[in-house]
């Protein structure tokens, strides 16, 4: 029986591509409520480890394991546990938010996904978009759109790639304040990638540096600067994407 | 709290949420109504009025010719509506970029594709009917003259139509966009190598073997022979019956074989 102490649990995983090893034995564990980042330069190899997380990417060694369910075998119990969200995904053109939302709550097995969604809505302060096609929305409306999706069925793992990217400062605060308030108020885990180190500090607690597929550093973000003798993680990212300032 | 169904329930309602996605789709995208129902009713014009045609210029049993036509193309597009309902399904969640958010949900392959199908049914159901009725008003033609034989020779058209639509989204996995036109494209290679209109001894000799081993070949001739007031041909159905199991057999093996690859090969990120 895998361990269901850990929200995620992912050891060894190795990808390799036709290009070249994307993730060398990544080892990855999130604890019940933990908020960690996955950090690292272009090409580091933190979508490939989110997409095998997920079970999108089978790893070619290694396993994952969501609240104790294996992957890929327990993929439907494990991935009912989980929320995904990608700021780079769009909303389909032909379906009103109400209806993806109406849709996703089913996926997740929602006995009333349209309270569900009111209620996501109404913590992001969006409950006016719910009639507007998906074409109607900014891109920052659509982050927040694809959050309220992910967040449906209070998962207790929520995954979010680049949830930030191409956000105004005004709208990426929304979004870092709701998931604070997500994982204060349900006790949700987030695993989180971006690029904006600023938001790593303020959102998560601890962080997890990829480069080239490697772990090269796990720890709370004032200790990781700490060690690499830094004064921030904008400075150790840029040590590590080998730009030094 | 939130409240979600039992297992077997959720699985329901995820089926359900699939081909309500693909309503949406439609009911926001009249110009697909070109595929269910505008080229339908092209074909059954088509083909009913070169019939009449030929008929007239014929004598005997030749005369049967419109007969014939009529009872392909309407058989056809039971094939040609189950296919591209399901294949062109999954094109739209390529199109939209959907792939990676639907699969990171509990949702099943066999829940979307039985999603799909669902509400392809709803579409073959608009589309064959569209094509009965054009040939019941213009032709003077009752796909119920068949009578309920018509019915176990549709089911297996339906069928073949699916299997044939696995056979595509498993190309678009491995292939991705490029395999797109195969979506329409495969079933005109399909069409002439199975006696839709004419009997497989039609063809020329070294596509007759091809031709009798696809199940589409043994369902359209019993429906000719149905058309021609004789008793159903039993046997026909019989080996269309166990070819459609062979092809879904494999169409299914296909698939899975592709989904491996596109989960391997990171395939996914095509669509993110």
């Amino acid at each position: 029986m895998a361990n269901p102490g850990s929200a995620l649990r992912a050891i060894g995983l190795v990808k390799e591509y036709k290009r070249g090893r994307a993730v060398d034995g990544v080892d990855l564990t999130v604890a019940p409520g933990e908020r960690v980042a996955l950090l690292g330069p272009n090409g580091a190899g933190k979508t490939t480890t989110l997409l095998m997380c997920l079970g999108a990417v089978r790893p070619d060694a290694g396993t994952v394991e969501i609240f104790g369910h294996r992957l890929p075998g327990a993929r439907t119990q494990a991935l009912g546990h989980v929320g995904f969200v990608a700021g780079y995904l769009p909303l389909p053109q032909s379906v009103r938010v109400e209806e993806y939302l109406r849709m996703f709550g089913r996926l997740y097995g929602l006995r009333h996904p349209d309270r569900a969604a009111g209620e996501g809505l109404a913590r992001f302060g969006i409950e006016h978009l719910a009639r507007a096609m998906g074409t109607e929305l900014s891109s920052g409306q659509k982050t927040l759109v694809g959050i309220v999706k992910a967040a449906l069925h209070e998962p207790r793992l929520l995954v979010l790639d680049e949830p930030t990217a191409s956000l105004d400062p005004d709208v990426a605060l929304r979004v870092r304040t709701g998931l604070r308030e997500l994982s204060r108020d349900h006790g949700t885990a987030l695993l989180v990638t971006s690029h904006n180190m600023l938001e790593v500090e303020r959102l998560t607690e601890r962080v997890v540096f990829l480069s080239h597929g490697k772990v090269v550093a796990d720890g709370p973000p004032a200790a990781i600067a700490e060690r690499y003798g830094r004064g921030d993680l904008e400075q150790v990212f840029l040590h590590l994407a080998g730009v030094e300032t | 709290m939130i409240e979600k169904y039992p297992p077997g329930a959720a699985s329901f309602w995820r089926v359900m949420a699939i081909a309500r996605r693909h309503a949406y789709v439609l009911q926001r995208s009249p110009h697909r109504l070109f595929d269910i129902v505008i080229w339908p009713v092209v074909d059954v014009v088509l083909f009913g009025s070169i019939g009449v045609f030929a008929a007239r210029q014929a004598t005997g049993t030749a005369a049967q010719v419109a007969l014939y036509l009529l009872v392909g193309v309407v058989l056809w597009h039971v094939v040609y509506q189950a296919q591209i309902a399901v294949a062109t399904g999954f094109l739209e969640e390529t199109w939209s970029r959907s792939v990676l958010n639907l699969l990171t949900t509990p949702l099943r392959e066999w829940e979307y594709l039985a999603g799909v199908a669902l509400f392809g049914l709803v579409k073959l159901a608009a589309g064959v009917g569209a094509v009965a009725l054009i040939a019941w008003l213009a032709y003077a033609f009752q796909i119920t003259s068949l009578g309920l034989g018509f019915v176990p020779i549709a089911a297996l058209l339906l069928v073949v139509g699916w299997a044939i639509a696995l056979f595509v989204i498993g190309l678009v996995l491995r292939f991705g966009s490029g395999a797109e036109a195969l979506a329409w494209g495969i079933l005109f290679v399909v069409m002439p190598l199975s006696g839709v209109f004419y009997p497989v001894s039609a063809l020329p000799g070294i596509l007759r073997p091809i031709g009798q081993a696809l199940p589409t070949t043994h369902a359209f001739s019993a429906g000719r022979a149905l058309a021609a007031g004789q008793p159903m041909p039993w046997g026909e159905l019989g080996v269309a019956a166990l070819s459609t199991a062979v092809l879904v057999t494999l169409a299914l093996a296909y698939l899975g074989w592709m989904l491996r690859i596109f989960r391997e090969r990171g395939f996914v990120t095509r669509y993110s």
